[in-house]
């Protein structure tokens, strides 16, 4: 699975739980802090499905590091974000 | 099915034997596991890998956490001024830190279901500010406040969290505590007895059963304050 293909993944994730609700969700989309569009049980529900996503594709995604939550580095703060960590665990694991 | 931490003795172990003798699949979390009598995992609470690498083999049993139960502890009844820093770190660690680490890491699991239970303990030297037990009871005045927020972060998702908060019970946790003691804490009670470890077991059993699907966030004080 490319960069890509997790990309939209995760747009199509979010997209699904916001329920059309959105404006055009992009690679510099905030998902925590002031504009973001998630409230913190769709981000939870957002890691969860990423987790499956994981599993299905052989590696563990983890969610609960240190950094994960930071605004100013962590892997939530855009969609772009997200998916490079969720691309770098991936590459890490195989 | 129900995991509980410090499942090889004290409290910990007579719920796991009324849960069993309840036809409950109960899973134990013990730092050692030599001598349980149920499945279960090696976990130090005070340890976030430790507690991690649990809720990773917890989680590939792919079975609904029906509770989680939090009854892992220690304790130490002394003033602030005598309890040296490596005992302080010690309550802190494990009964607070290790109550939180657990929870954050099982969550997860309940989520994805959104069903099940955070049984959390307390003790009754919060509400009563006991003399002698400073450090202890802010450990557990932590799980206090940690339970009730934490039920609201879960209810979104259909999991309920609650605190129980026993009286003096004769644990190896009251080693030291002199009778003289024990009945001047009791009198101190709403109901002026001593409860048992069967009655900490009945509330466990009334707070798994569906029964009491209306209570999250709450601490229940054994014996009333």
């Amino acid at each position: 699975m490319d960069k890509a293909v997790v990309k939209k993944k995760i747009i199509s994730l979010i997209e699904g739980l916001l329920e059309g609700n959105t404006e055009e969700i992009t690679g510099d989309t905030q998902l925590v802090g002031g504009n973001t569009m998630l409230d913190s049980m769709k981000l939870v529900e957002v890691c969860l499905e990423l987790e499956d996503l994981a599993e299905e594709n052989g590696f563990e995604f983890d969610w609960t590091s240190e950094t994960a939550m930071s605004k100013s580095r962590g892997m939530f703060r855009t969609i772009d974000a997200l998916t490079n960590e969720f691309v770098n665990q991936m590459r890490s694991e195989s | 099915m129900i995991v509980i931490t410090g499942a090889s003795r004290g409290l910990g172990k007579s719920i796991v034997d009324r849960l069993v003798s309840k036809k409950e699949r109960v899973i134990g979390l013990a730092r050692s596991i030599k001598d349980l009598e149920i499945d279960g995992f090696e976990c130090d609470v005070s340890d976030y890998e430790s507690v991690k690498n649990a809720a990773k083999e917890i989680k590939k049993m792919k079975t609904p956490i029906k509770a989680f139960i939090n009854a892992a502890g220690v304790a130490s009844m002394n003033m602030a001024v005598t309890t040296d820093k490596s005992t302080v770190q010690k309550l802190i660690q494990t009964n607070l830190v290790g109550t939180i680490y657990c929870c954050q890491l099982f969550a997860p699991i309940m989520l994805r279901k959104k069903q099940g239970h955070f049984i959390n303990f307390s003790t009754i030297a919060v509400s009563l500010a006991l003399k002698g037990e400073s450090v202890y009871a802010a450990s557990k005045a932590g799980v206090e406040s940690f339970s009730r927020t934490f039920a609201r972060e879960m209810a979104d998702f259909n999991v309920r969290v609650n605190c129980i908060a026993p009286g003096p019970i004769r644990t190896d946790l009251l080693k030291g505590i002199t009778d003289a003691q024990i009945q001047k804490i009791i009198s101190q009670q709403v109901i002026p007895k001593q409860f048992q470890k069967s009655d900490v077991c009945d509330l466990v059993e009334l707070l798994i059963d569906e029964k009491s699907s209306s209570l999250s966030g709450q601490v229940l004080n054994i014996g009333g304050v």
